[in-house]
């Protein structure tokens, strides 16, 4: 492909992923520590391409006719065919256009219901002391993660939940037997590497559609199987179930 | 200016398979306007193409894998097209021993500087014998570059929080690889199997600064598209290959770590990332994610495509097998003895 080209997607793909990065999208795709990088990689590119672009844009009129001194490699258009950008750089338009078009929310219900699989606690969460903390300032409940809440629902010795409320937030997934699940997608890095965290939840579903935020106030109840799977699936018996709006931050990281 | 580079041009086209001929119509502005198009086209025909949970899903994860390896992918680029533009080739016969089998552990272990993912590995190597290095040593160089440098160890680290002996068990076998191959090469390896495009890159009278700019603008677009390729093809099997399915397959060993290698092979993720995946999946052994780790940085569709470009296919149809098989026996003897 000709040079302008090349640097023009150089310039779409770093001005998109500047303006992923400067906005709230990227939390969709990457941990929120990643940002600087992304800004510093969205600029540079941005300013390599615009460099070439415009030190290109003369050339591409004059098109075969190269001056003789003309300092850059490959800049004339006989040459640019064998040894110009590659043309597998014309995929570079590719996430430019799914971000464009499609802007991809962050995974949700689908994902979940696909990749669903026994809760894996971390050995960091392992240690801690079986207890659970205080209650928020002012409420009597106590706001946790689902992967937290998980871990005191699924171990041998409940105690600590007994008589206690917690506050839970998630997205609505249905189950395949008919019963609903709040669940959040938990990343390690990125968007590929997504595991889902699920509470069943035992009560009417109501109006509530998948991929629909809630956040529920409620108490401990013993773990059930997965029907598919024949894991054990931590319960919760709402007390309150609350529409909310999409938080900023979708993932547990 | 054009009667000099015109033989050099006529011997890139014997090494490179379907060149544009000279007076096509077609640029490459114009293919790029109507890929453009299609997808703006069918999103206002068929909005509703755009709007299914399994694309957006795809989607989601095409992007988090294109904007993951980015950062990696240009501090890559930055870096070769700094080797390129401001380090002299004489520096490398300097720094080399003259002897083949002795440059070849100090290339393997150079590749340790140079933070970089497979695919700017590629275009240094082939500089490299370019600029007279021995073949052995800048295939050493090419294997390790991109399994050992410092951000892939860091990446391998960080990925694997609870395995610190994943990180090191990859720069052992990876190092291994990349030495086994490059004395391999210097014993059996045929020059007749290299066919090196000589690089017109008016280097006389350009300057550094415009060496440098060029150097990155091409080689990213040329990594970025194959990164791109990658993201296509890690989101597809993300989406499409049922996690119970991965799970059947984990349970046996052996086939674990053939799945796993073969994995390594097509899913072709940058070394700079692929850490990541392979922690993610979760319930594979350590041992075949090893082997994932090792042979992926090494093998994998884009870096046979980028090598026959390169080197041309005589030598990608030897290469490629023959260090898939070093891979995997390295990746499996470090992981018995350390993890």
């Amino acid at each position: 492909m000709e040079r302008l080209t090349q640097n023009l997607l150089l310039v779409l793909l770093g001005g998109i992923t500047l303006r992923v990065a400067l906005t709230d999208a990227h939390l969709a795709y990457v941990q929120a520590g990643f940002r600087p990088f992304l800004i510093f990689a969205g600029a540079v590119l941005l300013v390599l391409g615009s460099i070439g672009t415009v030190r290109d844009w003369p050339l591409r009129q004059s098109d075969h006719e190269a001056e003789p001194d003309d300092p850059a490699p490959g800049a004339s258009g006989h040459v640019d065919h064998g040894h110009g950008p590659p043309r597998i750089g014309l995929f570079l338009v590719l996430p430019v256009a799914v971000l464009l078009l499609i802007a991809p929310p962050a995974l949700g219900a689908y994902t979940a219901d696909r990749q669903a699989q026994a809760i894996a606690i971390p050995e960091s969460l392992q240690n801690s002391a079986l207890r659970l903390g205080p209650d928020d300032d002012g409420a009597d409940y106590r706001s946790m993660p689902l992967l937290e809440y998980a871990m005191y629902a699924l171990a041998d010795d409940t105690f600590t939940l007994e008589d206690r409320s917690v506050r839970l937030q998630g997205f609505v997934l249905p189950r395949p037997d008919g019963g609903w699940s709040v669940a959040r997608i938990r990343i390690s890095c990125c968007a590929a590497d997504a595991v889902p965290v699920t509470v069943v939840v035992d009560g009417d579903r109501g109006p509530l559609q998948a991929d629909q935020w809630v956040e529920i106030i409620g108490t401990w109840a013993p773990p059930v199987a997965h029907p598919d799977g024949d894991y054990p699936e931590p319960v919760i018996v709402p007390r309150s179930v609350t529409p909310i709006p999409p938080p900023a931050s979708p993932y547990e990281g | 200016m054009h009667s000099a580079p015109e033989p050099v041009l006529r011997d890139d086209v014997d090494a490179t398979a379907g060149i544009d001929l000279p007076d096509r119509r077609i640029t490459s502005g114009d293919l790029l306007f109507v890929l453009i198009l299609i997808p703006i086209g069918l999103y206002f025909l068929r909005p509703d193409w755009f709007q299914g949970a399994a694309l957006q899903a795809w989607s989601t994860v095409f992007v988090a894998v294109c904007l993951q390896a980015l950062p990696f992918l240009v501090i890559g680029v930055l870096l070769s097209a700094a080797i390129t533009a401001f380090v002299p080739a004489s520096f490398f016969e300097r720094a080399l021993p003259a002897r083949p089998g002795l440059a070849v552990p100090v290339a393997g272990a150079a590749g340790a500087v140079l933070p970089g993912c497979e695919c700017a590995s590629v275009p240094v190597a082939g500089s490299l014998i370019r600029r007279g290095v021995a073949p052995a040593a800048a295939l050493a160089f090419l294997l390790s570059a991109p399994a050992i440098n410092p951000i892939v160890v860091v990446a391998t680290v960080v990925a694997f929080p609870d395995e610190p002996m994943m990180a090191v068990g990859r720069f052992i076998a990876s190092l291994l690889v990349a030495l086994v191959m490059g004395w391999l090469w210097a014993a059996f390896g045929q020059p007749s199997w290299l066919r090196l495009p000589q690089r017109v890159a008016g280097s006389s009278g350009a300057g550094r600064g415009t060496i440098f700019v060029t150097t990155a603008q091409h080689d990213f677009a040329h990594a970025g598209g194959f990164l791109v390729v990658g993201g296509l093809t890690a989101a597809t099997l993300n989406v499409v290959v049922p996690r119970a399915w991965l799970d059947t397959v984990a349970e046996s060993a052996v086939l674990s770590v053939l799945v796993m290698a073969l994995l390594a092979v097509i899913l072709a993720i940058c070394s700079e990332a692929d850490a990541f995946v392979a922690a993610s999946l979760t319930s594979f052994s350590l041992t075949s994610r090893l082997v994932f780790l090792v042979v992926g940085p090494v093998v994998d569709v884009k870096l046979i495509a980028l090598q026959s470009g390169t080197f041309g296919p005589r030598f990608a149809v030897r290469f490629a097998p023959a260090t898939l098989v070093v891979a995997v026996c390295c990746a499996l003897a470090v992981g018995w003895v350390l993890l």
